[in-house]
Protein backbone atom coordinates (compact mmCIF):
# COMPACT_ATOMS: atom_id res chain seq x y z
CA UNK A 1 0.00 0.00 0.00
CA UNK A 2 2.73 2.40 1.01
CA UNK A 3 4.59 1.66 -2.18
CA UNK A 4 1.52 2.39 -4.24
CA UNK A 5 1.00 5.67 -2.45
CA UNK A 6 4.50 6.90 -2.98
CA UNK A 7 4.41 5.85 -6.63
CA UNK A 8 1.24 7.86 -7.05
CA UNK A 9 2.80 10.84 -5.32
CA UNK A 10 5.80 10.69 -7.60
CA UNK A 11 3.52 10.55 -10.60
CA UNK A 12 1.60 13.61 -9.42
CA UNK A 13 4.81 15.52 -8.84
CA UNK A 14 6.07 14.62 -12.28
CA UNK A 15 2.80 15.78 -13.80
CA UNK A 16 3.07 19.12 -11.98
CA UNK A 17 6.60 19.61 -13.24
CA UNK A 18 5.63 18.72 -16.78
CA UNK A 19 2.65 21.07 -16.80
CA UNK A 20 4.54 23.99 -15.36
CA UNK A 21 7.16 23.49 -18.05
CA UNK A 22 4.56 24.07 -20.75
CA UNK A 23 5.16 27.25 -22.67
CA UNK A 24 2.84 30.05 -21.72
CA UNK A 25 1.17 31.53 -24.81
CA UNK A 26 1.26 35.00 -23.28
CA UNK A 27 4.88 35.16 -22.31
CA UNK A 28 6.17 36.25 -25.69
CA UNK A 29 6.50 39.95 -24.94
CA UNK A 30 7.80 39.82 -21.38
CA UNK A 31 10.35 42.58 -21.84
CA UNK A 32 8.06 44.91 -23.75
CA UNK A 33 7.97 48.55 -22.71
CA UNK A 34 4.22 48.96 -23.00
CA UNK A 35 1.73 46.10 -22.74
CA UNK A 36 -1.55 46.91 -24.47
CA UNK A 37 -4.45 44.50 -24.01
CA UNK A 38 -7.60 44.75 -26.09
CA UNK A 39 -10.90 43.24 -25.06
CA UNK A 40 -11.97 41.66 -28.33
CA UNK A 41 -11.45 41.35 -32.05
CA UNK A 42 -12.57 44.70 -33.59
CA UNK A 43 -10.69 46.66 -30.92
CA UNK A 44 -7.63 44.52 -31.51
CA UNK A 45 -7.74 45.13 -35.27
CA UNK A 46 -7.99 48.88 -34.73
CA UNK A 47 -5.12 48.85 -32.25
CA UNK A 48 -3.06 46.64 -34.56
CA UNK A 49 -3.14 49.39 -37.17
CA UNK A 50 -2.18 52.04 -34.63
CA UNK A 51 0.80 50.43 -32.92
CA UNK A 52 2.44 49.59 -36.24
CA UNK A 53 6.08 50.64 -36.11
CA UNK A 54 6.03 51.71 -32.47
CA UNK A 55 8.97 50.01 -30.74
CA UNK A 56 8.48 47.90 -27.60
CA UNK A 57 4.72 47.59 -27.70
CA UNK A 58 3.27 44.20 -26.81
CA UNK A 59 -0.27 44.06 -28.15
CA UNK A 60 -2.48 41.23 -26.93
CA UNK A 61 -6.10 40.34 -27.31
CA UNK A 62 -7.92 39.21 -24.19
CA UNK A 63 -10.35 36.88 -25.94
CA UNK A 64 -9.90 34.47 -28.81
CA UNK A 65 -10.19 35.78 -32.38
CA UNK A 66 -13.05 33.32 -32.91
CA UNK A 67 -15.08 34.44 -29.90
CA UNK A 68 -17.22 37.02 -31.66
CA UNK A 69 -19.48 39.35 -29.72
CA UNK A 70 -18.97 39.17 -25.99
CA UNK A 71 -22.60 38.59 -25.04
CA UNK A 72 -22.61 36.09 -22.17
CA UNK A 73 -18.83 35.80 -22.34
CA UNK A 74 -17.08 34.01 -19.52
CA UNK A 75 -13.43 34.71 -18.83
CA UNK A 76 -11.04 31.78 -18.93
CA UNK A 77 -7.87 31.64 -16.83
CA UNK A 78 -5.93 32.22 -20.05
CA UNK A 79 -7.69 35.58 -20.45
CA UNK A 80 -6.78 36.57 -16.90
CA UNK A 81 -3.14 35.75 -17.61
CA UNK A 82 -3.23 38.14 -20.57
CA UNK A 83 -4.36 40.88 -18.17
CA UNK A 84 -1.33 40.31 -15.95
CA UNK A 85 1.12 43.16 -16.27
CA UNK A 86 -1.03 45.15 -18.70
CA UNK A 87 -0.36 48.89 -18.86
CA UNK A 88 -3.31 49.80 -21.01
CA UNK A 89 -6.61 48.04 -21.58
CA UNK A 90 -8.60 49.01 -24.65
CA UNK A 91 -12.29 48.18 -24.51
CA UNK A 92 -15.31 48.82 -26.68
CA UNK A 93 -17.45 50.06 -23.82
CA UNK A 94 -21.21 50.70 -24.12
CA UNK A 95 -21.90 47.55 -22.13
CA UNK A 96 -20.10 45.09 -24.40
CA UNK A 97 -17.60 44.04 -21.74
CA UNK A 98 -19.94 43.77 -18.78
CA UNK A 99 -17.87 40.82 -17.52
CA UNK A 100 -14.82 43.07 -17.15
CA UNK A 101 -16.12 45.38 -14.42
CA UNK A 102 -15.19 42.92 -11.69
CA UNK A 103 -11.84 42.12 -13.30
CA UNK A 104 -10.84 45.77 -13.51
CA UNK A 105 -11.34 46.15 -9.77
CA UNK A 106 -8.42 43.78 -9.30
CA UNK A 107 -6.21 45.80 -11.67
CA UNK A 108 -6.67 49.39 -10.47
CA UNK A 109 -3.44 50.62 -12.10
CA UNK A 110 -4.39 49.67 -15.65
CA UNK A 111 -5.07 52.62 -17.92
CA UNK A 112 -8.46 52.23 -19.57
CA UNK A 113 -9.26 53.39 -23.10
CA UNK A 114 -12.92 53.24 -24.03
CA UNK A 115 -13.13 53.22 -27.81
CA UNK A 116 -16.81 54.12 -28.01
CA UNK A 117 -16.36 57.36 -26.02
CA UNK A 118 -18.33 60.24 -27.46
CA UNK A 119 -20.31 58.11 -29.91
CA UNK A 120 -24.05 58.60 -29.64
CA UNK A 121 -25.57 55.23 -28.72
CA UNK A 122 -28.77 53.87 -30.18
CA UNK A 123 -31.18 53.12 -27.39
CA UNK A 124 -32.54 49.63 -27.80
CA UNK A 125 -36.23 49.54 -28.40
CA UNK A 126 -37.09 46.25 -26.85
CA UNK A 127 -40.33 44.91 -28.05
CA UNK A 128 -40.16 41.39 -26.72
CA UNK A 129 -43.62 40.39 -27.69
CA UNK A 130 -45.22 40.29 -24.26
CA UNK A 131 -47.18 43.33 -23.20
CA UNK A 132 -46.50 45.64 -20.30
CA UNK A 133 -45.90 43.60 -17.23
CA UNK A 134 -42.22 42.79 -17.49
CA UNK A 135 -41.00 45.87 -19.30
CA UNK A 136 -40.08 47.63 -16.11
CA UNK A 137 -37.78 44.77 -15.17
CA UNK A 138 -36.15 44.69 -18.58
CA UNK A 139 -35.51 48.42 -18.72
CA UNK A 140 -33.12 47.95 -15.84
CA UNK A 141 -31.19 45.16 -17.49
CA UNK A 142 -28.16 45.62 -19.72
CA UNK A 143 -30.20 46.98 -22.61
CA UNK A 144 -30.51 50.27 -20.81
CA UNK A 145 -26.99 51.03 -21.92
CA UNK A 146 -27.84 51.05 -25.60
CA UNK A 147 -26.58 49.04 -28.50
CA UNK A 148 -22.87 48.26 -28.08
CA UNK A 149 -22.13 47.41 -31.74
CA UNK A 150 -20.85 50.88 -32.59
CA UNK A 151 -17.87 49.78 -34.67
CA UNK A 152 -20.05 48.26 -37.39
CA UNK A 153 -20.72 51.76 -38.76
CA UNK A 154 -17.66 53.11 -40.54
CA UNK A 155 -18.07 56.68 -39.27
CA UNK A 156 -18.29 55.44 -35.71
CA UNK A 157 -15.36 53.15 -36.28
CA UNK A 158 -13.31 56.15 -37.42
CA UNK A 159 -14.15 57.91 -34.17
CA UNK A 160 -13.28 54.65 -32.42
CA UNK A 161 -9.85 54.56 -34.10
CA UNK A 162 -9.21 58.19 -33.19
CA UNK A 163 -10.18 57.54 -29.56
CA UNK A 164 -7.79 54.62 -29.33
CA UNK A 165 -5.00 56.62 -31.00
CA UNK A 166 -5.50 59.47 -28.51
CA UNK A 167 -5.59 57.07 -25.60
CA UNK A 168 -2.39 55.36 -26.70
CA UNK A 169 -0.72 58.75 -27.28
CA UNK A 170 -1.53 59.74 -23.71
CA UNK A 171 -0.29 56.44 -22.32
CA UNK A 172 2.90 56.57 -24.37
CA UNK A 173 3.54 60.30 -25.07
CA UNK A 174 7.04 59.70 -26.49
CA UNK A 175 5.54 58.04 -29.54
CA UNK A 176 2.52 60.29 -29.94
CA UNK A 177 3.54 61.25 -33.47
CA UNK A 178 3.70 57.64 -34.68
CA UNK A 179 0.27 56.79 -33.25
CA UNK A 180 -1.26 59.86 -34.84
CA UNK A 181 0.36 59.23 -38.23
CA UNK A 182 -0.83 55.62 -38.14
CA UNK A 183 -4.30 56.85 -37.28
CA UNK A 184 -4.25 59.31 -40.21
CA UNK A 185 -3.20 56.57 -42.60
CA UNK A 186 -5.88 54.16 -41.37
CA UNK A 187 -8.55 56.85 -41.32
CA UNK A 188 -7.73 57.75 -44.93
CA UNK A 189 -8.35 54.14 -45.95
CA UNK A 190 -11.61 54.10 -44.01
CA UNK A 191 -12.78 57.36 -45.60
CA UNK A 192 -12.12 55.90 -49.01
CA UNK A 193 -14.08 52.75 -48.09
CA UNK A 194 -16.95 54.82 -46.77
CA UNK A 195 -17.17 56.90 -49.95
CA UNK A 196 -17.09 53.76 -52.03
CA UNK A 197 -19.85 52.11 -50.01
CA UNK A 198 -22.05 55.20 -50.10
CA UNK A 199 -21.55 55.37 -53.86
CA UNK A 200 -22.63 51.77 -54.31
CA UNK A 201 -25.43 51.61 -51.75
CA UNK A 202 -27.15 55.00 -51.86
CA UNK A 203 -28.84 54.42 -55.18
CA UNK A 204 -30.11 50.88 -54.56
CA UNK A 205 -33.89 50.55 -54.79
CA UNK A 206 -34.55 48.31 -51.75
CA UNK A 207 -33.66 49.53 -48.28
CA UNK A 208 -35.07 46.79 -46.02
CA UNK A 209 -32.84 44.24 -44.31
CA UNK A 210 -33.39 41.58 -41.65
CA UNK A 211 -30.39 40.89 -39.48
CA UNK A 212 -29.50 38.05 -37.19
CA UNK A 213 -28.79 39.95 -34.00
CA UNK A 214 -28.76 43.64 -33.21
CA UNK A 215 -25.27 44.21 -34.59
CA UNK A 216 -26.25 46.31 -37.60
CA UNK A 217 -28.16 49.19 -36.02
CA UNK A 218 -25.38 51.74 -36.55
CA UNK A 219 -24.49 50.33 -39.94
CA UNK A 220 -28.09 50.69 -41.11
CA UNK A 221 -28.21 54.23 -39.77
CA UNK A 222 -25.09 55.20 -41.66
CA UNK A 223 -26.26 53.82 -45.01
CA UNK A 224 -29.91 54.70 -44.55
CA UNK A 225 -31.07 51.09 -44.50
CA UNK A 226 -34.15 49.94 -42.67
CA UNK A 227 -33.72 47.04 -40.22
CA UNK A 228 -37.16 45.49 -40.57
CA UNK A 229 -36.67 42.71 -38.06
CA UNK A 230 -34.00 41.09 -35.91
CA UNK A 231 -34.14 37.29 -35.76
CA UNK A 232 -32.51 36.71 -32.39
CA UNK A 233 -33.71 39.29 -29.86
CA UNK A 234 -31.48 38.10 -27.06
CA UNK A 235 -28.05 37.23 -28.44
CA UNK A 236 -27.32 33.53 -27.96
CA UNK A 237 -30.92 32.61 -27.18
CA UNK A 238 -33.18 30.97 -29.71
CA UNK A 239 -36.34 32.94 -30.34
CA UNK A 240 -39.58 31.45 -29.05
CA UNK A 241 -42.32 30.40 -31.44
CA UNK A 242 -44.10 33.70 -30.88
CA UNK A 243 -41.01 35.76 -31.63
CA UNK A 244 -40.32 33.71 -34.74
CA UNK A 245 -43.87 34.28 -35.94
CA UNK A 246 -43.61 38.01 -35.27
CA UNK A 247 -40.42 38.12 -37.30
CA UNK A 248 -42.05 36.22 -40.16
CA UNK A 249 -45.07 38.52 -40.09
CA UNK A 250 -42.90 41.63 -40.05
CA UNK A 251 -40.93 40.39 -43.05
CA UNK A 252 -44.10 39.62 -44.96
CA UNK A 253 -45.61 43.00 -44.10
CA UNK A 254 -42.53 44.96 -45.12
CA UNK A 255 -41.97 42.96 -48.29
CA UNK A 256 -38.31 42.65 -47.37
CA UNK A 257 -36.54 40.13 -49.60
CA UNK A 258 -33.15 39.84 -47.93
CA UNK A 259 -32.21 38.04 -44.73
CA UNK A 260 -28.72 38.43 -43.38
CA UNK A 261 -27.08 35.68 -41.40
CA UNK A 262 -23.81 36.34 -39.59
CA UNK A 263 -20.74 34.15 -40.03
CA UNK A 264 -20.38 33.93 -36.23
CA UNK A 265 -23.70 32.15 -35.82
CA UNK A 266 -25.35 29.16 -37.45
CA UNK A 267 -27.56 30.09 -40.38
CA UNK A 268 -30.27 27.56 -39.49
CA UNK A 269 -32.75 30.07 -38.13
CA UNK A 270 -32.29 32.36 -41.09
CA UNK A 271 -32.86 29.37 -43.37
CA UNK A 272 -36.05 28.43 -41.55
CA UNK A 273 -37.35 31.97 -41.96
CA UNK A 274 -36.21 31.99 -45.56
CA UNK A 275 -38.23 28.83 -46.25
CA UNK A 276 -41.22 30.48 -44.62
CA UNK A 277 -41.10 33.86 -46.35
CA UNK A 278 -39.19 33.24 -49.56
CA UNK A 279 -36.65 35.94 -48.63
CA UNK A 280 -33.11 34.96 -49.58
CA UNK A 281 -30.28 34.41 -47.09
CA UNK A 282 -27.10 36.48 -47.43
CA UNK A 283 -24.23 37.04 -45.04
CA UNK A 284 -23.25 40.23 -43.25
CA UNK A 285 -20.11 40.19 -41.15
CA UNK A 286 -20.06 42.55 -38.17
CA UNK A 287 -16.25 42.09 -38.10
CA UNK A 288 -16.11 40.49 -34.68
CA UNK A 289 -14.07 37.43 -35.56
CA UNK A 290 -11.48 36.32 -38.06
CA UNK A 291 -7.76 36.38 -38.69
CA UNK A 292 -5.46 38.80 -36.90
CA UNK A 293 -4.94 40.81 -40.05
CA UNK A 294 -4.48 44.58 -40.15
CA UNK A 295 -6.91 44.95 -43.01
CA UNK A 296 -9.54 42.57 -41.60
CA UNK A 297 -12.09 45.35 -41.05
CA UNK A 298 -11.61 46.76 -44.55
CA UNK A 299 -11.91 43.31 -46.10
CA UNK A 300 -15.01 42.36 -44.13
CA UNK A 301 -16.72 45.60 -45.16
CA UNK A 302 -15.82 45.07 -48.82
CA UNK A 303 -17.45 41.64 -48.60
CA UNK A 304 -20.51 43.12 -46.87
CA UNK A 305 -20.77 45.65 -49.67
CA UNK A 306 -20.82 42.88 -52.28
CA UNK A 307 -23.50 40.96 -50.42
CA UNK A 308 -25.63 44.06 -49.89
CA UNK A 309 -25.41 45.15 -53.50
CA UNK A 310 -26.47 41.68 -54.60
CA UNK A 311 -29.28 41.45 -52.06
CA UNK A 312 -30.76 44.91 -52.42
CA UNK A 313 -30.68 45.38 -56.16
CA UNK A 314 -33.08 42.52 -56.81
CA UNK B 1 -43.80 18.34 -49.30
CA UNK B 2 -46.31 20.86 -50.67
CA UNK B 3 -48.96 18.15 -50.85
CA UNK B 4 -48.39 17.23 -47.20
CA UNK B 5 -48.53 20.90 -46.16
CA UNK B 6 -51.79 21.35 -48.06
CA UNK B 7 -53.27 18.25 -46.46
CA UNK B 8 -52.23 19.38 -42.99
CA UNK B 9 -53.75 22.80 -43.51
CA UNK B 10 -57.04 21.34 -44.64
CA UNK B 11 -57.44 18.96 -41.70
CA UNK B 12 -55.99 21.30 -39.07
CA UNK B 13 -57.57 24.73 -39.51
CA UNK B 14 -55.65 26.37 -36.66
CA UNK B 15 -53.77 29.63 -36.82
CA UNK B 16 -50.40 27.99 -36.08
CA UNK B 17 -50.76 25.72 -39.09
CA UNK B 18 -50.36 28.79 -41.24
CA UNK B 19 -46.60 28.66 -40.75
CA UNK B 20 -44.45 26.14 -42.58
CA UNK B 21 -42.04 25.78 -39.68
CA UNK B 22 -44.91 24.78 -37.40
CA UNK B 23 -46.00 22.19 -39.94
CA UNK B 24 -42.44 20.90 -40.09
CA UNK B 25 -42.25 20.78 -36.30
CA UNK B 26 -45.56 18.93 -36.07
CA UNK B 27 -44.46 16.39 -38.68
CA UNK B 28 -41.19 15.89 -36.82
CA UNK B 29 -43.04 15.37 -33.54
CA UNK B 30 -45.38 12.87 -35.18
CA UNK B 31 -42.39 10.90 -36.44
CA UNK B 32 -40.18 11.21 -33.36
CA UNK B 33 -42.66 10.43 -30.61
CA UNK B 34 -43.68 6.93 -31.83
CA UNK B 35 -39.97 6.04 -32.04
CA UNK B 36 -39.48 7.17 -28.46
CA UNK B 37 -42.66 5.41 -27.35
CA UNK B 38 -41.58 2.09 -28.84
CA UNK B 39 -37.95 2.13 -27.79
CA UNK B 40 -38.83 3.62 -24.41
CA UNK B 41 -40.78 0.55 -23.31
CA UNK B 42 -37.79 -1.66 -24.00
CA UNK B 43 -35.41 0.76 -22.29
CA UNK B 44 -37.59 0.67 -19.20
CA UNK B 45 -37.90 -3.14 -19.28
CA UNK B 46 -34.17 -3.60 -19.57
CA UNK B 47 -33.53 -1.08 -16.79
CA UNK B 48 -31.44 1.00 -19.17
CA UNK B 49 -32.94 4.41 -18.29
CA UNK B 50 -29.70 5.69 -16.83
CA UNK B 51 -27.74 4.17 -19.70
CA UNK B 52 -29.76 6.05 -22.32
CA UNK B 53 -29.35 9.20 -20.27
CA UNK B 54 -25.58 8.78 -20.45
CA UNK B 55 -25.83 8.26 -24.20
CA UNK B 56 -27.71 11.53 -24.54
CA UNK B 57 -25.05 13.33 -22.55
CA UNK B 58 -22.27 11.79 -24.61
CA UNK B 59 -23.71 13.63 -27.59
CA UNK B 60 -22.15 16.82 -26.20
CA UNK B 61 -18.68 15.41 -26.79
CA UNK B 62 -19.83 14.17 -30.19
CA UNK B 63 -20.92 17.68 -31.12
CA UNK B 64 -17.64 19.10 -29.89
CA UNK B 65 -15.64 16.63 -31.97
CA UNK B 66 -17.78 17.46 -34.97
CA UNK B 67 -17.19 21.16 -34.46
CA UNK B 68 -13.45 20.67 -33.97
CA UNK B 69 -13.18 18.66 -37.16
CA UNK B 70 -15.05 21.43 -38.90
CA UNK B 71 -18.02 19.30 -39.89
CA UNK B 72 -20.83 21.79 -40.19
CA UNK B 73 -23.46 19.12 -39.57
CA UNK B 74 -21.96 17.18 -36.69
CA UNK B 75 -24.47 14.31 -36.89
CA UNK B 76 -21.92 11.97 -38.48
CA UNK B 77 -19.31 12.64 -35.80
CA UNK B 78 -21.95 12.40 -33.11
CA UNK B 79 -23.30 9.07 -34.33
CA UNK B 80 -19.84 7.54 -34.63
CA UNK B 81 -18.93 8.79 -31.18
CA UNK B 82 -22.17 7.54 -29.65
CA UNK B 83 -21.63 4.09 -31.16
CA UNK B 84 -18.07 3.87 -29.81
CA UNK B 85 -19.22 5.23 -26.48
CA UNK B 86 -22.10 2.75 -26.26
CA UNK B 87 -19.91 -0.24 -27.09
CA UNK B 88 -17.28 0.83 -24.57
CA UNK B 89 -19.85 1.52 -21.89
CA UNK B 90 -21.57 -1.78 -22.54
CA UNK B 91 -18.39 -3.82 -22.27
CA UNK B 92 -17.38 -2.15 -19.03
CA UNK B 93 -20.88 -2.53 -17.69
CA UNK B 94 -20.67 -6.27 -18.43
CA UNK B 95 -17.25 -6.74 -16.86
CA UNK B 96 -18.70 -5.72 -13.47
CA UNK B 97 -15.58 -4.05 -12.11
CA UNK B 98 -17.79 -1.75 -10.10
CA UNK B 99 -21.52 -1.30 -9.91
CA UNK B 100 -23.27 -0.48 -13.13
CA UNK B 101 -24.74 2.89 -12.16
CA UNK B 102 -21.36 4.13 -10.95
CA UNK B 103 -19.69 3.20 -14.24
CA UNK B 104 -22.44 4.84 -16.26
CA UNK B 105 -22.23 7.97 -14.15
CA UNK B 106 -18.46 8.15 -14.60
CA UNK B 107 -18.83 7.88 -18.37
CA UNK B 108 -21.68 10.32 -18.54
CA UNK B 109 -19.98 13.03 -16.51
CA UNK B 110 -16.70 12.57 -18.37
CA UNK B 111 -18.48 12.98 -21.70
CA UNK B 112 -20.28 16.11 -20.55
CA UNK B 113 -17.14 17.66 -19.12
CA UNK B 114 -15.09 16.84 -22.20
CA UNK B 115 -17.80 18.29 -24.43
CA UNK B 116 -17.97 21.47 -22.35
CA UNK B 117 -14.20 21.87 -22.31
CA UNK B 118 -13.92 21.48 -26.07
CA UNK B 119 -16.89 23.69 -26.90
CA UNK B 120 -16.03 26.46 -24.44
CA UNK B 121 -12.39 26.67 -25.47
CA UNK B 122 -13.12 29.76 -27.59
CA UNK B 123 -15.03 31.25 -24.66
CA UNK B 124 -18.38 31.10 -26.36
CA UNK B 125 -20.41 28.13 -25.24
CA UNK B 126 -23.65 30.05 -25.64
CA UNK B 127 -23.51 29.38 -29.39
CA UNK B 128 -24.25 25.73 -28.73
CA UNK B 129 -26.96 26.20 -26.16
CA UNK B 130 -29.58 25.13 -28.68
CA UNK B 131 -28.23 21.59 -28.37
CA UNK B 132 -29.19 21.60 -24.71
CA UNK B 133 -32.90 22.18 -25.15
CA UNK B 134 -33.22 21.46 -28.86
CA UNK B 135 -34.85 23.57 -31.54
CA UNK B 136 -37.46 21.62 -33.38
CA UNK B 137 -38.66 24.79 -35.10
CA UNK B 138 -35.65 24.88 -37.43
CA UNK B 139 -36.03 21.33 -38.74
CA UNK B 140 -35.78 21.07 -42.53
CA UNK B 141 -37.88 18.89 -44.83
CA UNK B 142 -34.86 16.71 -45.68
CA UNK B 143 -34.31 16.05 -41.99
CA UNK B 144 -37.95 15.11 -41.57
CA UNK B 145 -37.26 12.55 -44.31
CA UNK B 146 -34.40 11.12 -42.24
CA UNK B 147 -36.71 10.83 -39.24
CA UNK B 148 -39.23 8.96 -41.38
CA UNK B 149 -36.52 6.49 -42.39
CA UNK B 150 -35.50 6.08 -38.76
CA UNK B 151 -39.12 5.40 -37.80
CA UNK B 152 -39.41 2.68 -40.43
CA UNK B 153 -36.11 1.10 -39.32
CA UNK B 154 -37.23 1.23 -35.70
CA UNK B 155 -40.47 -0.51 -36.63
CA UNK B 156 -38.54 -3.23 -38.47
CA UNK B 157 -36.24 -3.66 -35.48
CA UNK B 158 -39.20 -3.81 -33.13
CA UNK B 159 -41.07 -6.41 -35.18
CA UNK B 160 -38.06 -8.67 -35.64
CA UNK B 161 -36.35 -8.37 -32.26
CA UNK B 162 -39.09 -7.62 -29.79
CA UNK B 163 -39.75 -11.23 -28.71
CA UNK B 164 -36.11 -12.04 -28.12
CA UNK B 165 -35.53 -8.84 -26.18
CA UNK B 166 -38.59 -9.53 -24.08
CA UNK B 167 -37.27 -12.97 -23.18
CA UNK B 168 -33.93 -11.49 -22.20
CA UNK B 169 -35.55 -8.81 -20.05
CA UNK B 170 -37.68 -11.41 -18.25
CA UNK B 171 -34.86 -13.89 -17.63
CA UNK B 172 -31.64 -13.73 -19.56
CA UNK B 173 -30.39 -17.19 -18.44
CA UNK B 174 -33.58 -18.82 -19.58
CA UNK B 175 -33.43 -16.89 -22.84
CA UNK B 176 -29.86 -18.05 -23.43
CA UNK B 177 -30.83 -21.66 -22.78
CA UNK B 178 -33.48 -21.31 -25.45
CA UNK B 179 -30.92 -20.23 -28.00
CA UNK B 180 -31.36 -16.44 -27.88
CA UNK B 181 -27.99 -14.76 -28.52
CA UNK B 182 -28.21 -12.62 -25.40
CA UNK B 183 -25.02 -10.61 -25.74
CA UNK B 184 -25.48 -9.90 -29.43
CA UNK B 185 -29.10 -8.87 -28.98
CA UNK B 186 -28.25 -6.53 -26.12
CA UNK B 187 -25.48 -4.97 -28.14
CA UNK B 188 -27.76 -4.42 -31.12
CA UNK B 189 -30.38 -2.91 -28.87
CA UNK B 190 -27.88 -0.55 -27.28
CA UNK B 191 -26.62 0.53 -30.69
CA UNK B 192 -30.17 1.22 -31.81
CA UNK B 193 -30.70 3.43 -28.75
CA UNK B 194 -27.41 5.19 -29.46
CA UNK B 195 -28.30 5.96 -33.07
CA UNK B 196 -31.84 7.10 -32.28
CA UNK B 197 -30.71 9.33 -29.45
CA UNK B 198 -28.00 10.97 -31.57
CA UNK B 199 -30.14 11.56 -34.62
CA UNK B 200 -32.92 13.18 -32.66
CA UNK B 201 -30.82 15.17 -30.21
CA UNK B 202 -30.62 18.26 -32.44
CA UNK B 203 -34.39 18.65 -32.24
CA UNK B 204 -35.06 17.44 -28.75
CA UNK B 205 -32.05 18.58 -26.74
CA UNK B 206 -29.50 16.86 -24.53
CA UNK B 207 -31.15 17.84 -21.28
CA UNK B 208 -34.52 16.33 -22.05
CA UNK B 209 -34.09 13.54 -24.57
CA UNK B 210 -34.10 10.85 -21.91
CA UNK B 211 -37.33 12.11 -20.39
CA UNK B 212 -39.03 11.62 -23.74
CA UNK B 213 -37.73 8.07 -23.85
CA UNK B 214 -38.68 7.14 -20.29
CA UNK B 215 -41.78 9.07 -19.29
CA UNK B 216 -44.32 7.71 -21.82
CA UNK B 217 -43.20 4.14 -21.19
CA UNK B 218 -43.30 4.64 -17.43
CA UNK B 219 -46.76 6.18 -17.63
CA UNK B 220 -47.96 3.33 -19.77
CA UNK B 221 -46.53 0.77 -17.36
CA UNK B 222 -48.71 2.28 -14.64
CA UNK B 223 -51.93 1.34 -16.36
CA UNK B 224 -51.22 -1.29 -19.01
CA UNK B 225 -52.53 -4.77 -18.29
CA UNK B 226 -50.53 -6.70 -20.88
CA UNK B 227 -47.59 -6.30 -23.24
CA UNK B 228 -49.68 -5.19 -26.17
CA UNK B 229 -51.40 -2.47 -24.16
CA UNK B 230 -48.10 -1.45 -22.67
CA UNK B 231 -46.55 -0.71 -26.05
CA UNK B 232 -49.67 0.76 -27.60
CA UNK B 233 -50.28 3.12 -24.69
CA UNK B 234 -46.64 4.14 -24.57
CA UNK B 235 -46.73 5.17 -28.23
CA UNK B 236 -50.07 6.92 -27.72
CA UNK B 237 -48.91 8.81 -24.63
CA UNK B 238 -45.74 9.79 -26.39
CA UNK B 239 -47.55 11.12 -29.47
CA UNK B 240 -50.26 12.88 -27.49
CA UNK B 241 -47.70 14.57 -25.25
CA UNK B 242 -45.67 15.58 -28.32
CA UNK B 243 -48.55 17.25 -30.12
CA UNK B 244 -50.02 18.80 -26.96
CA UNK B 245 -46.60 20.07 -25.88
CA UNK B 246 -45.93 21.65 -29.26
CA UNK B 247 -49.32 23.39 -29.31
CA UNK B 248 -48.94 24.61 -25.72
CA UNK B 249 -45.45 25.92 -26.49
CA UNK B 250 -46.92 27.84 -29.44
CA UNK B 251 -49.51 29.64 -27.35
CA UNK B 252 -47.39 30.00 -24.24
CA UNK B 253 -44.17 31.00 -26.00
CA UNK B 254 -42.03 28.37 -24.28
CA UNK B 255 -39.42 26.03 -25.75
CA UNK B 256 -41.11 23.05 -27.40
CA UNK B 257 -38.98 20.16 -26.04
CA UNK B 258 -39.34 20.90 -22.32
CA UNK B 259 -43.05 21.59 -22.75
CA UNK B 260 -43.51 18.14 -24.31
CA UNK B 261 -41.67 16.62 -21.36
CA UNK B 262 -43.93 18.43 -18.90
CA UNK B 263 -47.03 17.08 -20.63
CA UNK B 264 -45.52 13.57 -20.46
CA UNK B 265 -44.87 14.09 -16.77
CA UNK B 266 -48.52 15.04 -16.29
CA UNK B 267 -49.46 11.76 -17.99
CA UNK B 268 -47.15 9.86 -15.69
CA UNK B 269 -48.55 11.32 -12.48
CA UNK B 270 -52.13 11.00 -13.69
CA UNK B 271 -51.67 7.30 -14.46
CA UNK B 272 -49.74 6.81 -11.23
CA UNK B 273 -52.58 8.11 -9.10
CA UNK B 274 -55.13 6.33 -11.26
CA UNK B 275 -53.36 3.08 -10.53
CA UNK B 276 -53.34 3.73 -6.78
CA UNK B 277 -56.99 4.69 -6.87
CA UNK B 278 -57.94 1.50 -8.69
CA UNK B 279 -55.89 -0.62 -6.31
CA UNK B 280 -57.52 0.82 -3.22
Amino acid sequence: MKKKCSALLALLLAACLLLSGCTDPHESGKDARLKVVTSFYPVYIAALNLVDGVPGVDLQNLTQPTTGCLHDYQLTPEDMIAMEGADVLVVNGAGMESFLTKVLESYPSVGLITASDGIALIEEEHDHGHEGHDHAAEAHSHEEEGNPHVWVSISNYMQYVQNIADGLSNADPDHRAVYQINAQKYLAKLTELKTKMHGALDSLPNRGIVTFHEAFGYFAEEFDLQVEAVIEREPGTDPTVQELIETVDKIEESGCRALFAEPQYEARLAETISAETGAKVYTLDPCVSGEYDKDAYLKAMEENLKQLVEALSE
Amino acid sequence: MEAIYGFMESILPFSFMHYDFMKNALLAVLLLTPIFGMIGTMVVDHKLAFFSDALGHSALTGIAIGVLLGISEPVVAMTLFAIVFAILLNSIRRSRVSSSDTVISVFSSTAVALGLVLLSSGGGFSKYSSYLIGDILTIRPAEIGILAVVLVLTLIFWVTCFNKLLQISVNSTLAASRGVPVKAMELIFILVIAVIVTISIRWVGILIINSLLILPAAASRNVARNMRQYHLLSVLFSMAAGVAGLVVSYYYGSAAGPTIVLVSAVFFFATFFLKRLVRN
